[in-house]
């Protein structure tokens, strides 16, 4: 399977009469993207603003970002979610970087301990510094829920919003000479395996949703559907990349955006042909409960070991504590089969403000022993006032107040997917 | 003896100044000028920074554990003769009672004299737990092979406490981390050093975690319940239930204390008065129904029928959330003491 993406950089967008995009520049009619994205009835009405790199702005409640990509040719715009029918991952795609579309959700509420304005972006200050959605110019969508539309309707329905912002924007660039190509290119396994002998087979364990929060019914995840219930399967590493997965709703620290350009695949790309043989991808869903968590475990290892024939493989996870238990289980099952493993995650419960404490994990596997650390998203902010806020606010006047948060409140800030470099350091 | 250069103080016990094994494992504090044995390595290690050890004391590993004020008090008296700038003591490797007078006499020059001190222990060595988060302890093997790599890690972090330098991480600087956690930038992404480190774990290439597993205690399985009829039951949960606006501040995450709601005249858990106070799981059902989580209900009717002899009339309730490890042990400790006291034969403890 090849894909092209056509890179576009983008140096500035503006909100003009007419969308286009033309020497380098994105020019967007938020009044047409408005009337698009309106046909979904399940929204009121829509707000939608455009903030750059840099501005006095804080954007609450962020549920997702996404990078604004559209097919030239090959596969669909996500398909599943935009389109009944279709695949992902091969022909060309054009890519806007330096852009993305935000999601700020009306209906979250800063409950069990979360804060009251949800996830945020700082475009400047210190929030800025920390995420990479700081330095993107950000399409802020942020509609209303009509009328007798429950949460996870409007969730479901938020997440088709960005997706169809997502390519109503790269559509413009289309028919562009972008300024720079990639090219993702995998053969099949069979084909693959006597090209790269000697090298050894490394796959990844992409541990997508997790049900410890429960999961929003109608949220496209996996080409269009929500995966709640799947069983483990193999993906071609294009297909994650090019729109056949989407960001399930609290995935925490886990964007769209990553998933587009995902940290771990793409590593896998770099070093594929000359330190490894990339052999594949396995999906899979965190279950809370032991029957089906021990079944996602059994099944995933035996994809590795007996249908990939990997020798190693990269695992992550998504949530928050609870998806480590299956995380460990899986990875276990792997070693136990002979194939070793490695392990990228955050530091759920490590409190750096409780020095003389432990930091720690949910498992203490034997031979689970390498383990990645992308430190801990508790590490508290207190982040400076924005002039500008965007998005629902739980107070008044919150363009004058210090906002005090945690580092994983802010969103990019820190990374499932091996994205960021931070990790935490015992001393 | 030169008066410039830094006066620095070894211990070592009777095996290591050359005095025999256990048959000299009561031999009582003493002290002679200069290094001996491993101390000569590590003169040669102190020679570049101008630093001298002037002396080197001693104690048997009996004596010294079986009198540790008394021998604590005569070791620092010989000490404090020489006012020196610093103590090296040890490696204990992984020697027990050579480990505790090691740690021992370094935080008592430490806490008294606040003088620069190192000491050595291997993973195994319980001492390691015990004053990891006081001091500088050095990671060496079992034994006293390897010594030429644990001498200048050494001698390298107390030329820096004495120079009051920065000391870096505890993975690059070898010691035992000491508790303080920060998150720090690294050169490479995650996802670069994940991939590296499962190539070196494929390749046989030494590699080094970033996350260490927690260590568990073996908790014994306590006794069954004899006679189920006579037992007073208790109903314990981490499920994060409390009354609505939970009045005892139970933490939604990292959970420090279990909050005591009295289920006194209750048959079953009345919806509308519980909120459910936890980041970690969706308490939709719970909500509908708070005997889903606590299930006082169905305990009554065993109380009623007589198949259990009664039914505690407290729930302790906390959030088991992000918890930290240490925490818990001590909650559960707590919590183990207050149901003995009341004479509690058996708990049904419920998590989510």
């Amino acid at each position: 399977m090849k894909l092209e993406l056509n890179i576009h950089e983008v140096k500035n967008v503006n909100l003009a009469v007419e969308t286009n995009y033309s020497s380098n520049i994105l020019s967007v009619d938020h009044n047409e993207l408005r009337e698009l994205l309106l046909n979904d009835k399940r929204f009121s009405s829509i707000e939608i603003e455009l903030v750059h790199p840099g501005e006095s702005c804080r954007i609450l409640r962020v549920s997702d970002v996404i990078e604004p990509r559209a097919k030239i040719e090959g596969s669909e715009d996500f398909p599943g979610a935009l389109s009944q029918s279709g695949s992902a991952g091969y022909g060309k795609t054009c890519v806007l970087k330096g852009v993305a579309v935000v999601l700020s959700d009306y209906t979250e509420e800063g409950r069990f301990g979360r804060d009251l304005d949800g996830e945020l972006i700082d475009m400047s200050g210190l929030g800025g510094d920390l995420s990479p959605y700081s330095k993107t110019h950000n399409i802020v969508i942020v509609p209303y829920p009509a009328e007798g539309v429950s949460k996870n309707e409007y969730r479901a329905a938020l997440k088709f919003a960005g997706l169809k912002a997502a390519v109503y924007l790269a559509k413009t660039a289309i028919n562009c000479v972008p300024d720079t190509t990639e090219i993702f290119e995998l053969p099949a396994l069979t084909e693959l395996a006597g090209s790269t002998s000697g090298l050894p087979k490394i796959a990844y364990i992409f541990q997508v949703l997790s049900t410890q929060h429960g999961v929003v019914p109608g949220e496209p995840v996996l080409y269009g559907q929500n995966i709640e219930l799947i069983a483990p399967t193999i993906l071609h590493p294009n297909e994650v990349i090019d729109g056949a997965i989407t960001c399930p709703y609290r995935a925490f620290c886990g964007q769209t955006y990553t998933i587009q350009n995902h940290p771990i695949i793409k590593e896998l790309y770099r070093r594929h042909g000359s330190e490894i043989c990339f052999a594949g991808v396995i999906i899979c869903t965190a279950h809370h409960n032991e029957p089906e968590f021990e079944r996602t475990a059994s099944i995933a290892s035996n994809l590795a070991k007996w249908v990939i024939g990997a020798d190693g493989v990269i695992l992550t996870k998504t949530g928050g504590g609870a998806p480590e238990i299956p995380l460990g289980r899986t990875a276990q099952k792997c070693e136990e089969l002979g194939v070793q493993t490695a392990i990228a995650m955050l530091h759920m419960s490590a409190d750096p403000t409780y020095t003389k404490f432990d930091y720690s994990i949910n498992f203490n596997l034997p031979r689970v022993n390498a383990i990645v650390s992308m430190g801990s998203p508790n590490m508290p902010f207190v982040l400076p006032p924005m002039e500008r806020i965007i998005g629902r606010s739980a107070l008044q006047d919150a363009n004058s107040r210090d906002k005090q948060t945690i580092l994983m409140w802010i969103k990019g800030a820190c990374s499932q997917l091996g994205e960021s470099r931070i990790t935490l350091v015992p001393y | 003896m030169s008066d410039n250069k830094l006066q620095i103080i070894h211990y070592l016990n009777q095996y290591f100044i050359g005095e025999g094994g256990e048959n000299k494992a009561d031999m009582s504090p003493c002290i002679q000028k200069g290094p001996v044995g491993l101390g000569r390595a590590m003169q040669k290690s102190l020679d570049s920074n101008s630093a001298e050890i002037v002396a080197t004391i001693s104690c048997g590993d009996n004596y010294f554990a079986e009198r540790i004020e008394e021998s604590t008090s005569v070791l620092m008296d010989m000490i404090n003769s020489y006012k020196p700038d610093a103590l090296i003591a040890g490696p204990a490797f992984n020697a027990g009672r050579y480990g505790i007078a090691c740690g021992t006499l370094c935080k008592a020059m430490q806490d008294r004299f606040d003088i620069p001190v190192i000491t050595g222990m291997s993973v195994e060595n319980p001492s390691v737990d015990l004053f990891r988060e006081t001091m500088y302890i050095v990671e060496t093997g079992d034994t006293v092979k390897g010594i030429e790599t644990v001498i200048p890690k050494m001698i390298g972090i107390l030329m820096k406490l004495i120079n009051k330098q920065e000391i870096g991480r505890s993975s690059e600087e070898g010691y035992f981390p000491r508790g303080p956690i920060i998150n720090q930038q690294s050169e490479r992404t995650g996802a670069e050093r994940a991939v590296t480190m499962l190539l070196n774990k494929l390749s046989g290439v030494t590699f080094k975690s970033e996350v260490l597993a927690p260590k568990y205690d073996y908790v014994p399985p306590s006794h069954r319940v004899e006679a189920l009829s006579k037992a007073l039951i208790a109903l314990v949960t981490d499920g994060g239930l409390v009354p609505k606006g939970n009045p005892d501040n139970i933490e939604s995450r990292g959970a420090t204390h279990f909050g005591l709601y009295s289920l006194s005249g209750l048959d079953s858990l009345p919806t509308d008065v519980y909120e459910i106070n936890h980041t970690g799981y969706d308490p939709t059902l719970v909500l509908q129904d708070p005997n889903r989580l606590v299930p006082l209900d169905i305990t009554r009717e065993l109380e009623k029928q007589g198949v259990i002899g009664g039914l505690h009339e407290t729930l302790y309730s906390t959030a088991g959330a992000v918890g930290i490890l240490e925490n818990e042990i001590r909650m559960g400790r707590e919590l183990g003491k207050l149901l003995k006291e009341h004479g509690i034969s058996g708990v049904i403890l419920t998590s989510t």
